[in-house]
């Protein structure tokens, strides 16, 4: 083929290319800060095991965990990569800000919501109502801006469609919340709403971190571990399957499941069936991972591929204590310490193992990108010492497996010494973020000429070299 | 004004996991001035759209009952291009030179494949052209070559998997500011 030819080549400089998300580090920077605020309350005693699973102390660190880390986390990711998977350009740059301020001012009222239902706080009127109404506020804000990103892409790349169902899902998980918060805030006396408050927390719960969560994170993963370690990207049946079995188990078990709690029925088998078909999604998306790593080019992985496999195997172990305990019939006793490594494990550890690959792959973009091939330049992970953050990683994933037996043998002081273990760990990873961040390691480490801005801790600023 | 349509079914050779991409081509340099080409396929086939639009064919893609697609080219002549093609982008669409330098960067860990790219055209005389074989879209590429004023053309080739990218050097980048 002569490269004069059009016929080969398709595009001309109409691809806009993907510029860096300004507010992703912003966002990045709550979510850390939230991770270890949830590890202290877990540290002091605080919600979980040491009160009941549906106490209002547990619903403060569980939302301090699933909004403020996790969901956090998820966005700022996705403000930065969902463009990347469909090659198109983020609708707004500006929209994250507010949809951040609204988050954070929207979890700060749910959190103190929760703290009324304890007795604290309860001169006040409720303010589950407000917190219901800001967090949703920020959260349309956050789909409206990757909607209209993901919408003129029709039809969708499979990661992106994954995506798109986790966004879906996001939605159903604040909505169930708002009526949670209306009915807690005894703002309705609806009898639909009465009934969905009383029994609908599974449905809640399942489109938060089976829909939202763990969803994105299997879409993006899929492109992410593809892409660091060069395994040819996975576009066949497989995938796909993976994606319709979990679209299914989320239609299953919310649409079904709403159905029940309407009429009165019980939940068992809309979550039993819908648990199956999860079950079928994720050991298909095991041997889609499985296949990535054996076919991968790079032969050496970084850190961050390494730590994932933690994260992917604290979700086979999660997988495979629910089963245990299902057969044993002692799922009821033992559901906390399977969200436990669901939650720290799966989720958490692949979002610290992939945040270090990314802060300094957009760090070095943002400081040496304008600069390439016109001076010597580090490369990505010059930025890194994987030596040394090492040690954080696997001090934090022993710390999460010990936490998990120890809430299955019921030992909830020495939870609080595995939660202190976390809490270390996740330290000592953050300030390896902040020194990556920061550039601290080049300098020492790169002969050449150190004439880059050092960038802004919480933003990035789109250079003019 | 009126277009006939010359029928090219693909679908069984998508099906047999065959590349028509060859077959498409003869059959467009077949067409006579008023002729169009009626194109079924197993997916909506958007690089196509590309390819045919910059040798002067407008399209008109619609999914049928069966998943499959069925999309009619029509010379531009005998209708009004639904998308206009960017000046820039047609003026310059064959008289680009050959590729003065050829990279192969299918093989190596992002980015180094966009580090090697930006070193290339930095030693590189104006008006001279690249070209680089990649793994994927470079989509942190594309806005740093727009930053230095150089132009670019880009697509996968019929194998699906590599890209190919060419970047012809507009000036000497000290000189953008």
């Amino acid at each position: 083929m002569t490269p004069g030819q059009p016929g080969v080549i398709v595009e001309e400089n109409m691809m806009p290319g993907v510029t860096l998300s300004r507010w992703t580090m912003s966002y990045f920077f709550a979510a850390l800060s939230a991770l270890i605020a949830g590890e202290a309350l877990m540290l002091t005693g605080f919600g979980y095991p040491a009160a009941g699973l549906r106490a209002p102390e547990t619903l403060v660190l569980v939302h301090v965990i699933a909004i403020g880390w996790l969901s956090l986390l998820m966005c700022g990711a996705l403000f930065q990569f969902a463009p990347v998977l469909i090659a198109r350009r983020l609708y707004s740059d500006t929209l994250p800000l507010p949809a951040l301020l609204l988050l954070l001012a929207g979890l700060g009222l749910l959190l103190a919501g929760f703290l009324q239902l304890s007795g604290r706080l309860a001169d006040l009127p409720s303010l589950l109502p407000a917190a219901g109404i800001v967090l949703s506020a920020g959260f349309m804000l956050v789909l409206w801006n990757l909607g209209c990103t993901l919408w003129p892409a029709r039809p969708l790349p499979l990661p992106a469609r994954f995506v798109a169902t986790g966004l879906i899902s996001l939605a159903l998980t604040v909505a169930f919340g708002v009526i949670f918060a209306l009915v807690l805030g005894q703002q309705t006396s609806s009898d639909p709403m009465l009934a969905i408050a009383g029994a609908a927390l599974p449905l809640h719960v399942a489109a938060g971190i089976g829909g939202w969560l763990t969803l994105t994170a299997i879409g993006v993963s899929y492109r992410l571990l593809a892409m660091f370690m060069l395994a040819p990207e996975l576009d066949g049946t497989r995938p796909k399957l993976v994606l319709a079995l979990a679209g299914a188990a989320l239609a299953v078990v919310v649409a079904i499941g709403l159905g029940a709690i309407l009429n009165g029925a019980s939940l068992f088998i809309p979550l039993l069936a819908g648990s199956l078909l999860g079950l079928a999604s994720l050991a298909l998306y095991g041997a889609d991972i499985l296949h990535l790593y054996r076919a991968r080019k790079r032969r050496t992985i970084e850190l961050n591929s390494r730590m994932a496999i933690y994260a992917l195997a604290s979700l086979a172990a999660a997988i495979a204590l629910a089963i245990g305990l299902a057969i044993l019939g002692r799922l009821q006793d033992g559901i906390g310490a399977v969200v436990f490594v669901l939650v720290f494990g799966w989720l958490s550890g692949l979002g610290l193992a992939k945040l270090y690959k990314i802060v300094a792959f957009l760090t070095w973009l943002e400081c040496f990108g304008p600069v390439l091939g016109k001076m010597a330049a580090p490369r990505v992970q010059d930025l890194v010492v994987e030596t040394r953050a090492r040690k954080w990683f696997r001090l934090y994933f022993l710390a999460v497996w010990s936490g998990t037996a120890t809430l299955l043998t019921g030992q909830t002081t020495v939870f609080r010494i595995a939660a202190a273990l976390m809490l270390a760990a996740t330290i000592g990873i953050v300030s390896e973020l902040v020194r990556i961040r920061l550039l601290s390691d080049v300098a020492s480490r790169f002969a050449g000429p150190a004439a880059v801005p050092r960038p802004h801790l919480l933003l990035s600023r789109p250079t003019s070299i | 004004m009126t277009t006939t349509f010359v029928d090219l079914d693909v679908r069984p050779t998508l099906r047999d996991g065959g590349e028509p991409f060859e077959q498409i081509m003869q059959a467009v340099s077949a067409l006579a001035p008023d002729q169009g080409l009626r194109l079924l396929a197993t997916f909506e086939p958007v690089p196509l759209f590309h390819v045919l639009g910059s040798k002067g064919f407008t399209h008109e893609a619609t999914e049928l009952a069966d998943g499959d697609w069925e999309v009619r080219f029509t010379p531009s002549q005998t209708a009004t291009p639904a998308k206009p093609v960017p000046p820039a982008a047609s003026s310059d669409a064959t008289d680009w030179p050959e590729p003065d330098r050829h990279l192969d960067n299918r093989e190596l860990e992002p980015p180094e494949p966009m580090v090697r790219v930006l070193a290339a055209i930095e030693a590189m005389q104006h008006g001279q052209v690249l070209s680089a074989l990649l793994c994927r879209e470079p989509m942190f590429l594309f806005p740093e070559l727009e930053k230095r004023g150089h132009q670019w053309r880009g697509g996968f080739e019929p194998d699906g998997t590599t890209y190919r990218i060419l970047v012809r050097v507009a000036r000497n980048s000290e000189q953008v500011a």
